[in-house]
């Protein structure tokens, strides 16, 4: 059951397949307390990152439990909360899979005529701005990195050419180079740490560092449900379940031999973050999680 | 019939206001400070809320939102009436939240935590009837603009806590704000005080004269000698056009040259700007020239100024990481914590009217 769900609709966040996963066990668990319940459900989130080690699976995971510790607060017999925590988490799937175009609406109207975009790797959310974008009728041009090592930007470039956007794939070290012509670089993100900064692909720290050099706008476009409860201090700081995929911790012994996916981006260098919730600066973010964990 | 007579009487008074915003901008009306912009904002607002005709908050609303639409449409680098016209649709908001009975703080703003626990999808459409509506938000329209009248005094005496004795200041131009600021000082403090004149219209030199006048040392530089004087400069202290939601400022032209110099010298930019001038508003790269000729400025090259285009951008954008210090009328807040300023004063359903 989990397995396939995960894998089953590439239009759909990770986190989200997560969240709809958790509210399929919900429905069906046994348990007879709110104690048993959680306990089962920690178990299947630890399953589910063994499938799918991403940062938004861990993140969608949590939000659950939180959303499930509020209501059991609310109603302290399980069966009618379990009603409740059915209900409202279909609700929350419906409200959060209108995300996306809400960032898209609120993204779009930074891409002034004329731009040209740097992009990193591939983003669902990124593709969502620039498809808004363009259907406003704006004229860009977009950059975006190749990504090895799965050449992840490549797909991009296929899918922004079928939105007939001029696009060019560079190589993941002409970031540099290309720097200069940019206007603006908007990437997605796998997590919104509490420090407002990003865990994203590998080089999206590289590609931050250097627009910062050229003093061009570094903007960041993700759903609110990946804000996730973790401060880093610099790139060692980030758990290694999130930086190797799931098989590769698995099957590997010597994780120093391999070469991590994701990286971790600061605040200091991101000018502005968009989410669903608004357009955050950096520093807005931690005021966020405060508000939905404490 | 009275009723009538009341209805032509507003929209007579909206057409002149509007009127007002229009001639304002091109420099040959009265040239308004944005303290007083704000209050004669405010002051027509109240009197729409008073004598137009609606019966519900939401009605209300739309008729203030579309009054808005038009007043920023007529000037649009005049931000600070867009901002009283959405603190008045935050006071609404309010209003008719406490009539409802609801506690405030769930209704406002978005979070993670209201995606997770609400009941059902929210749609709050204002359509309820309440008989003190009226009277209640009149009664926050009047303290609105008490807090408005006070602004400058609130501001001014934080002065002390922040220029000491026997130090050097540095403002450019113009500011009203920081002349009150600088005078409320001087009453206890010696401190001297260098002026850039901010060319082309060289309001710095007004500046110098009424500093000079309550006794403060003043000195007038030419802009160009800013980044030469700075290393002599304890603090600089500017006034602003607008605050933007990011923490950056739109000033007048040449302050970011100011911030520069003033990072470069680690010396530390002090804005002082009241409350009415924070806007939702994100830096744009769309700046308003300023619409007059200038040909009183080039005498020399009147015979080719045919061949010449002269362009006068009147505002600069300033990036929040060169500002240190905010001082408006509610204390001292670093610029990156706007965002949270912001989010007490507006909605952000109205950040776009």
């Amino acid at each position: 059951l989990d397995e396939t769900q995960v894998r089953q609709d590439p239009e759909v966040p990770s986190a989200v397949a997560a969240i709809r996963t958790l509210l399929e066990f919900l429905k069906r668990d046994q348990s007879e307390t709110i104690l048993g319940l959680r306990e089962n459900l920690t178990q299947t989130i630890r399953r589910l990152e063994e499938a799918d080690s991403s940062v938004a699976v861990s993140s969608g995971g949590e939000l659950f439990l939180r959303f499930i510790s509020l209501t059991s607060l609310e109603h302290p017999d399980l069966s009618q909360c379990k009603k409740v925590m059915v209900e409202r988490g279909e609700l929350f799937l419906k409200k959060i899979s209108l995300s996306r175009s809400k960032v898209a609406k609120l993204c779009h109207t930074f891409i002034k005529d004329g731009a040209k975009i740097l992009t990193h790797s591939s983003s669902r959310v990124v593709l969502k701005v620039l498809e808004s974008a363009a259907a406003d009728k704006k004229r860009f041009t977009v950059y975006v990195t190749e990504s090895q090592p799965d050449s992840a930007g490549r797909q991009m470039a296929d899918k922004l050419q079928n939105l007939n956007i001029p696009v060019t794939v560079v190589l993941d070290a002409a970031v540099g180079y290309i720097m200069e012509k940019v206007d603006l670089v908007i990437v997605g993100a796998e997590g919104v740490v509490e420090s407002g900064g990003i865990i994203n692909k590998i080089g999206t720290y590289q590609l931050a560092v250097c627009s910062k050099a050229h003093n061009k706008p570094f903007y960041v476009v993700a759903e609110s449900f990946k804000f996730v409860r973790l401060y880093p201090l610099n790139q060692q700081d980030v758990p290694e379940r999130f930086k190797y995929k799931a098989d590769t911790l698995k099957a590997v012994e010597d994780l120093a031999e391999e070469h991590p996916m994701i990286d971790y981006t600061p605040p200091s260098l991101i000018t502005l973050i968009f989410t669903d919730l608004g357009v955050l600066t950096p520093s807005a973010v931690s005021d966020e999680l405060i508000k939905l964990y404490l | 019939m009275p009723g009538a007579d009341k209805e032509t009487d507003l929209t007579e008074r909206i057409e002149a206001f509007l009127a007002d915003l229009k001639r304002g901008g091109s420099g040959t009306g009265p040239l308004r400070g944005s303290g007083e912009m704000a209050r004669e904002t405010t002051y027509l607002l109240r009197r729409i809320t008073a004598q137009a005709r609606w019966s519900s908050a939401g009605d209300l609303m739309e008729i203030i939102r579309n009054e808005g639409r038009r007043m920023t449409a007529a000037q649009p680098s005049e931000t600070t009436v867009g901002n009283m016209v959405r603190r008045v649709l935050k006071i609404i908001r309010e209003e008719y939240a406490r009539s409802r009975g609801s506690s405030e703080e769930t209704e406002q703003q978005e979070s993670l935590h209201k995606l997770l626990t609400a009941g059902e999808l929210s749609e709050e459409n204002f359509r309820q009837h309440f008989v003190h509506l009226k009277a209640n938000v009149i009664e926050a329209i009047n303290e609105l603009l008490t807090e408005l009248d006070g602004t400058t005094d609130n501001i001014a005496m934080q002065a002390l806590e922040h220029i000491h004795s026997n130090e050097v200041i540095m403002t450019v131009g113009r500011s009203r704000t920081v002349e009150a600021f600088l005078k409320d000082a001087a009453r206890k403090r010696k401190f001297h005080v260098i002026v850039a004149e901010c060319a082309p219209f060289c309001q710095g030199h007004e500046m110098a004269t009424g500093l000079s006048k309550v006794g403060i040392e003043t000195t007038v530089i030419a802009d160009a000698a800013i980044f030469a004087v700075m290393s002599r400069v304890n603090k600089v202290i500017i006034g602003t056009q607008t605050v933007l939601a990011n923490g950056g400022l739109r000033a007048v032209n040449g302050t970011h040259s100011v911030a520069l110099a003033a990072r470069h010298h680690s010396t530390p930019l002090i804005i002082c700007a009241p409350m009415f001038k924070l806007s939702p508003q994100v830096f744009t790269t769309i700046f308003y020239p300023f619409p007059g000729s200038f040909s009183y400025c080039l005498p020399v090259l009147r015979e080719i100024l045919s061949k010449v285009n002269v362009h006068c951008p009147v505002f600069d954008y300033v990036p929040p990481e060169l500002i240190t210090l905010f001082i408006s009328n509610i204390g001292g807040n670093a610029p990156s914590y706007i965002y949270r300023l912001m989010s007490e004063l507006y909605h952000p359903e109205d950040h776009k009217l």
